[in-house]
């Protein structure tokens, strides 16, 4: 008989912990990053001195792992887990949600490994002091250029969908109608860092600085 | 005769399983077309002539049917790879060769026929139910605003067909997730007056183990709904409620 | 003696009804079903159910819910059941409804009430147009709790072959096939209620479902269970033919206000729509005022076939009438019939709310069944009860709209108690009846399987059901003539012939639906000649059943119910005073005020 009495489980409160860990802090943490790496876009100088700020905060190594490298660490690791419990089917049923289903599972994957990858190089690497210069060095190399726009595409979309489903996965966004309206937050905010990104991108490679005017005033 | 072997064909392959340990085959028929022709139709055409495209005689296909009007949820199975009701597919609407398989989320019976106790289960398992003190003469219902009726009559249409689980990807071997239609009735038994009162049990179990969590969103579940039940606002709503509960539960008691 | 146990055979509604009232009592429960019994014929129920709350103001009454029940079904129902079922029947609305049923409600909170054919009054409670998929998953939900409780054990994909019965001609329990392992095995009970529902595919083509084959009826009707009334066959006036089902259009279409026309030309080949209001025949409101389009379902069938039959005015020749809801505002059609109207809508691919919709009567009900006592649901052989559509009790000559899912609740709700209350008075339980009785009875069905698995003769069962399936919905039906039925009495006898000569195209062991339906095919034609002989040796028209060359009824000769008896292989009929003790029988007509 199967009626026993069933209680919470791990599993739901690692899930809800995962879904969590996506908007905060993972989510917010790489708004942050895209706000300060724009400062690339006004001007080196901006760069190095808002990078150097950030390397001088207090409880700086504390912060970086509990709000930063563990909640990414187990966000992607139980997001791995996760995958491997569902099995895609959109060839099956390629409907829109479907799809981003299964590229929710290889963005997280892509965002992930590019992530890790970055961390080591801008940040191991460099002992956290990586420059407008060294970043600007390495995006000479066109596979480091494509790497690099691909995590950041990968990781704007994930960020955008990943909001939708938080909103329609905590109940947030309930009705069809406040599903609707999560899922056009959710473009939003994928297409708005992934231009972001693009631009900085752009900024470093070809020492571009549309906001360098700001400087002059 | 002549002129009816002379007209236009439906020609239907059948995926084939004579036990649940045997390996599956294909079968290909060509059936005489008519109008308003449906899946059970060409079914029930093999029946009384079990022999295929290539004159090979063979049994009659095992499946489940019963109401023919997409109500009791029986006959759900797999129609040029979509999950959907037999009778309800209509032959003009579909492409041929109609390739006809068993649903691939539960145990195979026999051809076309599958158990889907697990869904039976998993009503136990949440308290689908609204748990009266007895049947004997206790008055009245109690009150329900038409408001309240109108959003839970469509919840208490699901016909428990399984389509929900069939195209749901986090439904699978790996996974214990009861599926959408289950939680739809958590909703419905939460939302309605006497229901409500046992919320908190019926939200336990939608945490427990194949509990709403293993939902990933992919919204699949609503698109094949054939009672075109509301399923994806159920699971938010469950959602919500479940997660108030595991948070503000222990504090309220 | 030790705790008493109870089989219930049949999962629709009077089934979990007599589940639940067993479990409640404390005695286990067994329930038998070919389906999982969410899955019951009862889902297809649409309009509603009847009860007289009078929650319009309209001074309705139990006394009128029960005159009109007797009214309308001609007088033929014992009388004082009839009552008690009416007396209860609100009683079972706050029931279903305290079970959580989704009853449509007023602005105030309270259950909203329509109009059904026979009625002047607002009596009938509904949940949009699938009532009955709503009151049999309420009930569904309540034997699940039992049976997560431990009081209910299910046997869901098992089939009803024959009762146990003892040398003393008591029932000690069933006999039954697994059909998957298609394994026949005996289970001991000291009362079996039977709840097997509807023969309509003894019609062939019907509003019933796959599995209303009448087989297990007709079973026990072979090994001595009296069988009464089985001419009384209702057709519903409006079904939307379909070659594997004639799918229901519910009464409610017309209960909300649905209007039933043909063009007053023959041959109209206009779109309905573009039919001037001048140039549409509203035959039912023309021809019976008072009731108009909600007349008993007999008299609009009757009248449907007239206009098609006689006066050829079916659309475009064919053999169907407009029912026509397009003049209802959408909004109210989505809220009070989106069910019925999305079953055109996905079967024909028009939209009724649009056009109107193509329709045409349909075998649907049978008022006759089981015999059973005027007490509590127990038949001739003590330890057998039936409830439900399978017996014959409380509808006459003809149904009402909306009354047979009270019927069902009723039946099966003092059959329950009436079971444990036979089983609890028995001094020697079934489980002392001797192992032989059960042995022989398995031994018995076993060869049954084997005759029928070997048989190497060239008929097709298929074949043989679709045969009788034509016979019967020609003759015995709507319309019945004598020399007809004469006729298709002699064409089942050779069907029946044929059976025995049939070759069954699967011969396996396992999951075999060809077997099964064979086995049922043997029963479905046992029970088509009961049907046909009654209707044959009733010489008068009453209810549903019509016969031209004698138009009127007959109370002298006929106000009595027709109980069949099988003896050795033959059906005898007899005839039984009915109880008139409450309501004095008069003529009934529905083209005036009665």
């Amino acid at each position: 008989m199967s009626a026993t009495e069933s209680q919470p489980d791990a599993s739901y409160l690692l899930r809800k912990l995962h879904s969590l860990t996506g908007i905060l802090p993972v989510g917010a943490f790489l708004a942050e990053h895209f706000w300060s790496n724009s400062a690339a876009l006004v001007s080196a100088d901006k760069y190095n001195q808002t990078s150097a700020e950030l390397q001088t905060i207090p409880f700086r190594i504390f912060v970086e792992w509990a709000f930063i490298f563990l909640p990414m660490l187990f966000h992607g690791g139980y997001g791995v887990w996760i995958w491997l419990r569902g099995k895609s089917n959109v060839s099956q049923y390629p409907w829109v949600k479907n799809w981003l289903y299964t590229a929710q599972r290889y963005t997280g994957l892509i965002a992930f490994v590019y992530i890790g990858w970055h961390l080591y190089t801008e940040r191991f690497l460099t002992q956290g002091r990586s420059t407008y210069a060294s970043v600007e060095q390495d995006l000479q190399n066109p596979l480091f250029l494509t790497f690099f726009a691909i995590g950041i595409l990968a990781s704007s979309f994930h960020l955008g969908v990943g909001i939708w489903n938080f909103l329609c996965k905590w109940g947030l966004a309930a009705t069809v109608r406040a599903q609707r309206a999560a899922g056009q937050l959710g473009v939003l905010v994928g297409v708005t860092f992934s231009v972001v990104g693009i631009l900085i991108l752009i900024s470093f490679r070809f020492d571009w600085h549309p906001f360098a005017s700001y400087i002059n005033k | 005769m002549a002129e009816a072997a002379a007209g236009k064909k439906v020609i239907v392959k059948v995926k084939r399983q004579a036990t649940p340990k045997e390996a599956a085959h294909w079968e290909e028929f060509a059936l005489n077309w008519r109008p308003s022709m449906n899946v059970i139709i060409c079914l029930r055409d093999i029946a009384e002539n079990p022999v295929t495209s290539d004159g090979k005689p063979t049994t009659p296909i095992t499946y489940d049917s019963n109401c023919l009007e997409e109500i009791c949820g029986s006959c759900a199975m797999l129609i040029n790879g979509r999950a959907r009701m037999a009778c309800s597919a209509l032959v003009d609407s579909l492409e041929q060769p109609i390739r006809i398989e068993p649903l691939t989320k539960f145990p195979v019976v026999r051809d076309l026929s599958v158990d889907r106790q697990f869904m039976f289960e998993s009503l136990k398992r949440v308290k689908a139910w609204i748990p009266i003190d007895g049947t004997y003469d206790l008055g009245e219902g109690p009150r329900m605003s038409p408001e309240v009726q109108e959003k839970g009559y469509p919840l208490s249409n699901c016909i428990t067909c399984g389509n929900c689980l069939e195209v749901c990807p986090q439904v699978n071997d790996h996974n214990g997730f009861m599926g959408a239609a289950i939680f739809s009735q958590v909703r419905l038994f939460n939302m309605h007056p006497t229901g409500k009162m046992h919320a908190a049990e019926r939200l336990k179990a939608a945490m427990g183990h194949g509990g709403i969590e293993d939902c990933a969103n992919a919204q699949n579940c609503v698109k094949a709904c054939p009672k075109g039940i509301p399923l994806t606002e159920s699971l938010a709503e469950v959602n919500r409620e479940a997660w108030r509960q595991a948070l503000f539960g222990w504090l309220v008691g | 003696m030790k705790q008493p146990k109870i089989i219930v055979v049949g999962g629709g509604l009077a089934g979990l009804m007599a589940t639940i009232r067993v479990a409640e009592s404390g005695v286990p429960v067994e329930l038998f079903s070919i389906v999982p019994v969410k899955r019951s014929h009862s889902v297809c129920a649409q309009g509603g159910i009847n009860a007289a709350k009078n929650q319009k103001g309209e001074g309705d009454s139990i006394a009128k819910h029960f005159d009109d029940t007797i009214f309308g079904g001609d007088f033929l129902a014992n009388q004082t059941l009839v009552g008690r079922m009416c007396e209860a029947a609100p009683g079972i609305i706050d029931l279903l409804d305290r079970m959580g049923v989704m009853f449509n409600r007023t602005p105030e909170g309270l259950l909203d009430y329509r109009r059904f054919g026979g009625t002047l009054y607002h009596r009938t409670a509904f949940a949009g147009a699938t009532t009955g998929q709503q009151l049999l998953y309420a009930l569904d939900e309540q034997v699940r709790r039992h049976e997560s409780e431990g009081r209910v054990k299910k046997y869901e994909g098992w089939t009803f072959l024959s009762a146990v019965i003892d040398d003393g001609g008591v029932c000690r329990g069933i006999c039954s096939m697994n059909l998957h392992s298609m394994e026949v095995q005996t289970f001991v009970a000291d009362a079996v209620i039977f709840c097997t529902g509807g023969i309509g595919a003894i019609f062939g083509r019907s509003t019933n479902s796959v599995v209303c084959t009448g087989s297990a009826q007709s079973a026990l009707f072979q090994q001595g269970v009296d069988y009464a009334n089985g001419e009384f066959i209702q057709v519903h006036p409006t079904a939307i033919p379909g070659e594997d089902k004639l799918r229901l259009m519910s009464e409610s279409a017309r209960g909300e206000g649905g209007r039933v026309w043909v063009p007053k030309t023959p041959g109209d080949k206009r779109a309905a729509r573009s039919i001037p209001e001048a140039e549409r025949f509203y035959f039912l409101e023309e021809w019976y005022p008072k009731y108009g389009n909600l007349v008993p379902r007999d008299i609009a069938t009757r009248a449907i076939h007239r206009i098609v039959y006689e006066e050829k005015l079916g659309i475009d020749g064919q053999a169907a009438v407009y029912l026509d809801v397009t003049h209802i505002p959408v909004e109210t059609l989505n809220h009070k019939l989106e069910g019925i109207l999305e079953i055109y809508e996905k079967f024909i691919g028009v939209d009724p709310r649009k056009e109107p919709m193509k329709v045409f009567p349909a075998m649907h009900y049978t008022m006759g069944g089981m015999w059973v006592n005027a007490e509590d649901q127990g038949t001739n052989i003590p330890g057998i009860y039936a409830a439900g559509e399978c017996e014959y009790q409380y509808h006459g000559a003809n149904r009402l709209g909306a009354n047979s899912l009270v019927s069902c609740i009723f039946g099966g709700g003092i059959a329950g108690p009436a079971a444990v209350k036979y089983a609890k008075s028995l001094t020697t339980g079934a489980a002392a009846a001797p192992s032989m009785v059960f042995e022989r009875e398995r031994q018995r069905q076993e060869e049954m399987n084997q005759a029928l698995l070997s048989g190497t003769g060239g008929e097709n069962p298929i074949t043989i059901w679709k045969e009788l399936g034509e016979i019967m919905t020609e003759h015995v039906t709507v319309t019945r003539i004598n020399k007809n039925l004469e006729l298709a009495y002699g064409k089942i006898g050779e069907l029946t012939q044929r059976y025995k000569k049939i070759n069954l195209s699967d011969r396996t062991k396992w999951s075999n639906q060809t077997l099964n339906f064979a086995r049922e095919l043997g029963n479905m034609l046992v029970l088509a000649r009961v049907v046909t002989m009654g209707a044959y040796q009733r010489n008068e028209s009453r209810g549903a059943h019509y016969k031209p060359e004698f138009p009127e009824r007959d109370d002298y000769n006929f106000l009595k119910t027709t109980r069949a008896k099988w003896l050795n292989g033959d059906i005898q009929l007899t005839y039984e005073t009915v109880d008139t003790s409450h309501i004095a029988p008069r003529a009934r007509r529905y083209d005036a005020a009665k």
